[in-house]
């Protein structure tokens, strides 16, 4: 582990967070028509982007972080479940966890209602969580 | 319509992002994380707190899981891992130490970051503008006012409570793990997206 100073950290994500969101909106990530195009596969573009993210992410931690033990989320029995919940979220709002913020910064004031209840879901989960599931989901906490 | 960045432009910012995000921290990307962090913040400084002495002296880390260690199964224990390990001084506290993790206000930072990054890049793109829907695709599926609203909130209440569920999502289990090739996030990649597709055609069929 890399040991940033507090400042650094902030400094670090704060930059992240704007290259994200900057990147998400000029992709159009955020474009409530562009997502659903892609998930009934007329507009192929946003499709493409995301395959050649993965493909240059790859060849950029083979060249870059080779040899360093990235951490590997693990399998467990929420894995699918978890994903067909937030996939079918994600048709009916267009936004994963990241664009729903950066839609609210694009002055799309409807996101703040998919915040809302992504927050809500958020908090849910771990109530339920404690009490019902018992797996490592493996995530950073 | 908006001139968004051509889709390998798109690419290789991601790309850039994630890869900058590990050599920077050590930290895989992941958005849902952030989230958590926030949501569960009492939680993570409670966690952070009592982590400290812990990172401050890890010395006293090993003295304390040796006196636990003492405590729980007596000083025959002890002395069998001591002598099976064939160490001449007991030094538990160098194997373990506890992962660094980022503060709460740290996931605060960065997602007030990604509502400012939407607004620098819509202002300069010149598409920003304050509106109540998600555009005329939406209208077409979902119509307008109040029942699409909640509808809004119950797919964010699905995105949140699954991607906590699935321990990821498009960052940290599409871009971080897919790219790596992590079994578990291959499959999740797949599932939400597989979902996603079937959801928005029943949604175009339905709205038709």
């Amino acid at each position: 582990m890399k040991r940033q100073s507090s400042a650094g950290q902030h400094f670090i994500y704060g930059l992240s967070g704007l290259a994200l969101g900057f990147s998400l909106s000029r992709i159009g990530f955020t474009n409530f028509g562009q997502v659903h195009g892609m998930f009934v596969f007329s507009h192929l573009r946003l499709l493409y982007t995301f395959a050649g993210a993965v493909g240059l992410t790859m060849a950029g931690f083979m060249i870059f972080a080779r040899g360093q033990n990235i951490p590997s989320k693990p399998f467990h029995p929420g894995t699918i479940p978890g994903s067909i919940l937030f996939g079918t979220g994600w048709a009916l709002t267009g936004s994963c966890p990241a664009v729903a913020i950066v839609q609210l910064g694009e002055g799309q004031l409807a996101a703040a209602f998919t915040l809302l209840g992504i927050l809500f879901g958020v908090w849910s989960y771990r109530q339920a969580h404690a009490q019902l599931f018992h797996w490592d989901r493996g995530a950073c906490e | 319509m908006m001139n968004y960045w051509p889709w390998w432009a798109g690419s290789v910012a991601l790309a850039a992002i994630a890869v900058g995000f590990w050599l920077l921290l050590r930290r895989p990307l992941g958005v849902s994380g952030s989230w958590s962090s926030i949501v569960g913040w009492r939680e993570a400084r409670a966690l952070a707190r009592s982590e400290t002495p812990f990172r401050v002296n890890a010395a006293a880390m090993g003295d304390a899981l040796l006196a636990a260690t003492l405590a729980e199964f007596g000083e025959q224990a002890t002395l069998q891992t001591l002598t099976a390990a064939g160490a001449g001084t007991p030094s538990p506290a160098r194997a373990i130490s506890p992962p660094t993790r980022a503060p709460w206000t740290v996931h605060l930072t960065f997602l007030v970051a990604l509502l400012a990054g939407g607004f620098i890049a819509s202002t300069l793109s010149g598409g920003f503008a304050l509106r109540f829907d998600l555009g005329p695709a939406y209208i077409q599926l979902f119509g307008t006012g109040w029942h699409s609203w909640l509808l809004l909130m119950l797919g964010g209440t699905l995105v949140g409570f699954g991607t906590q569920m699935a321990g990821g999502c498009t960052s940290g289990h599409g871009l971080s793990g897919c790219s790596r090739l992590v079994p578990a996030s291959l499959v999740a990649t797949a599932t939400f997206f597989a979902t996603a597709v079937a959801v928005s055609f029943l949604a175009q069929v339905l709205a038709k």
